[in-house]
């Protein structure tokens, strides 16, 4: 059992503290799932129950967590992962070695577990998340999906009572994401564990008959059983766009963009061949598909980051690119808040000052930029990307790991820019939300699907894709 | 600037010997350019070590573009040691007088640097760190400096991605962070290599937290489930490291050049 008494940490930068007056109990077997918006301490939550802080992160801490009697702040990390084990949101800063067998074996050889018992926790932890063939392969080239089971594996491999798991889908494609979501429901039916989910995406997990927490600046603000989605509705938690951005009317005779008989690939691997594009000045296109289909790539071929073996990518010589990376911090440079907006030629006192305040940077104009949370840094760079008026605005997956007050905010400044004719698109695995804000929908998978999103939709189902469906799909096809 | 030299899985040549025995014909070739007085024989060893790249299948002009950087760099190395040193005699002069004295301490220097540099980088591209950590465990060093090695060739790849990609978005936002001038030289710390520098601490904090989150540390010992097997290819790899040795004393015994 669980027991969290009166938490309070405070990081050593921060005025406000993380997480505030957190009690709660969670018995062996439950399933729990923490929401609340970014920033709200879910993070913080998982790393104090695993131990890390402040044994490895500083910060103050208050109360009292103990793990089946046992004091989390007397604990070694290494310990505590005996009984319960964090899989990180990130798999890629999970993984320890160079190859998937290695991997999974990690945990039982610190455990010094005999080498017939390693030898069989690999694989049944491989035959569990069902990825068994790749056990001789290195893992820089597994995809995020695989890279995500091969993190839960090599949990299982130690055993632990607990598993605990931060924001496990945020990477993955809506295929990649509904396989976890199964693998969860497997944990729970067949093994019987505690789970632990810090998610945005509760949809999927009704079915696991949660427990829900929700947090809000550092507090649980709400506790309660959910397994309908009338429940989220009452909760105001289920996913429901409802946009309707304007239309873009006679800006659609021009073409701002053409992307022409495109072919490109990797190592042999062909991504794009004979691929071709319009879009005309406001156009948004959603381009969504499965981790490694191009989505990525592109963007890349778009903004002169690759080069294609044939084809060409057209746009006026004198537009302006504003193309936001899917990790911030590889956008930014300067020690200030203001200095990111100076780096591209500055921009008006008072536009700056609005912009931050609309970007609830307010007051931040001279902190290090890489001192802000990641959903603050991920604002920066996107106001710092849009303070140019770029005609031509790509977006890498904006939306992971945001709450739906900064999904609003990125939807609005891309609905600002088509006001003025920019052309935007918009990388992402958020389903119901590209089919609310996009004119048109790309998918890049076994082969390229273009067209108005319910046409695109349509093409999904006949394939089987169903997990590229939005979720009112199921109403229409009824 | 970071050499594209990381370790991948293959089927010949010294990707079939053991790491144990890989590391020491390393140790053999540190031998002979450390303590082998000629230039001949550095030559020779960076002959050896091309002729082990090709048969270990990774292509010898692949493996010196990649390490044009550390060429580029022995060059340097030469030419400065050939225009400082004064000793000898003159052979030519362009506003410096180059000795023959000078040529020779330049070429002693530059190869010296370029074996140490290509052997090193051909014992990372065809040796397994995992597999490596766990020789160095079973020849008695704590597991703890076994993996520090292990996770040091696991950043290689990762500070190269990382550097690519501060490049693009500073070529995105149109930010030059080219090394032209001193200011040109603060402007790259501060704009690529601050950048590269934060994102690997920050993944070292990760990886940090996830082997402590998987027990790593928790007893004085580990497990070792993987065993290695001596094979032919160890033997031959044993038989070039005596052949190193050998001609590391008879060279400085007959003083060759």
């Amino acid at each position: 059992m669980i027991k969290i008494e009166e938490l309070c940490v405070r990081y050593p930068d921060r005025d406000r503290p993380a997480l505030r007056g957190v009690s709660e109990r969670i018995e062996p077997g439950e399933v729990v799932v923490v929401t609340g918006p970014s920033g709200c301490g879910k993070s913080t939550l998982c790393r104090v129950l695993a131990g890390f802080i402040p044994g490895m992160i500083p910060a103050e801490v208050e109360g009292e967590i103990s793990l089946d009697g046992v004091s989390v702040w007397e604990a070694d990390p290494a310990r505590i992962a005996t009984h319960l084990g964090l899989v990180q949101q990130d798999p890629d800063a999970q993984i320890c070695t160079l190859n998937v067998w290695e991997e999974v074996a990690f945990g039982p050889e610190n455990l010094c577990l005999a080498p017939d018992e390693v030898t069989a926790r690999v694989e049944q932890s491989l035959d569990f998340v069902g990825i068994t063939h790749l056990v001789e392969r290195e893992t820089t080239t597994l995809s995020g999906g695989e890279k995500q089971r091969l993190a839960i594996a090599s949990i299982l491999a130690m055993r632990p009572e607990v598993i605990l798991l931060d924001e496990p889908t945020a990477n993955l494609d809506p295929e990649g994401a509904k396989n976890v979501f199964d693998l969860l429901g497997n944990l729970r039916e067949s093994e019987g564990r505690t789970l632990i989910v810090v998610e945005h995406r509760l949809e999927p997990l009704l079915t696991l008959h949660p427990r829900l927490l929700i947090l809000d600046e550092g507090a649980i603000v709400t506790r309660r059983t959910t397994r309908r989605h009338m429940d989220l509705d009452e909760l105001g938690l289920r996913a429901h766009w409802d946009l309707h951005p304007p239309s873009i009317g006679k800006s659609r005779e021009k073409v701002a963009l053409t992307v022409e008989d495109l072919s490109f690939g990797y190592n042999n691997a062909s991504l794009f061949e004979h691929f071709s594009l319009e879009l005309r000045p406001g156009e948004i296109l959603g381009v969504i598909g499965p981790n490694g289909g191009g989505k990525t790539t592109l963007l890349r071929l778009i903004a002169g980051l690759e080069h294609p073996s044939k084809g060409r990518v057209v746009r006026s010589k004198d537009s302006v690119l504003g193309y936001v990376f899917q990790h911030p911090h590889q956008q930014i440079f300067e020690r200030t808040v203001r200095g990111e907006f100076e780096i591209e030629g500055g921009i008006a006192q008072e536009r700056l000052r609005h912009t931050l305040s609309e970007a609830k940077l307010a007051g931040l104009e001279e902190v290090p930029p890489l001192s802000l949370s990641l959903g603050e840094q991920r604002r920066l760079t996107l106001a710092t990307a849009l303070s140019r008026d770029p005609d031509l605005i790509l977006l890498d997956e904006p939306f992971i790991g945001q709450d739906r007050w900064n999904v609003m905010w990125i939807v609005s400044q891309i609905l600002t820019a088509r006001q003025r004719g920019a052309v935007t698109l918009l990388v992402s695995h958020d389903i119901p939300l590209v089919a609310a804000l996009c004119d048109r929908l790309l998918y890049l998978g076994e082969e390229a699907i273009e067209g108005e999103p319910n046409a695109v939709f349509s093409h999904l189902e006949a394939m089987g894709k169903e997990a590229f469906l939005p979720t009112y799909w199921e109403g229409m096809r009824a | 600037m970071i050499p594209k030299v990381s370790y991948h899985a293959g089927t010949l040549g010294l990707h079939r010997a053991t790491p144990v025995a890989n590391l020491l014909l390393l140790s053999g070739f540190l031998i002979v350019v450390l303590a082998a007085p000629g230039i001949l024989v550095k030559l020779g060893a960076f002959g050896l070590v091309m002729i082990l790249t090709a048969l270990s299948g990774e292509g010898v002009g692949t493996f010196l573009r990649n390490i044009r950087f550390v060429l580029l760099f022995a060059f340097v190395l030469f030419l400065a040691q050939a225009l400082s040193v004064r000793d000898g005699t003159v052979l030519f002069s362009f506003g410096l007088p180059v000795t023959d004295q000078g040529l020779l301490a330049g070429a002693q220097m530059a190869l010296r640097f370029l074996v140490i540099l290509s052997s090193s980088l051909l014992f990372v591209l065809v040796t397994d760190p995992d597999r490596l950590a766990h020789a160095i465990v079973r020849l008695g060093i704590p597991y703890r400096y076994g993996f520090i090695l292990v996770l040091a060739l696991r950043f290689v790849p990762f500070f190269r991605r990382e550097y690519r990609t501060v490049r693009e978005a500073q070529h995105v936002r149109g930010v030059d962070a080219s090394i032209r001038s001193l200011a040109g030289l603060r402007r790259a710390i501060r704009y690529t290599f601050l950048p590269v520098l934060v994102s690997g601490l920050t993944r070292v904090d990760s990886v940090a937290i996830s082997m402590k989150g998987r027990c790593f540390g928790l007893y004085p010992k580990r497990t070792v489930t993987r065993k290695e097997h001596w094979h032919q290819m160890d033997w031959v790899t044993a038989a070039l490291f005596v052949l190193l040795l050998g001609i590391t004393v008879l060279a400085r015994r007959y003083a060759w050049l």
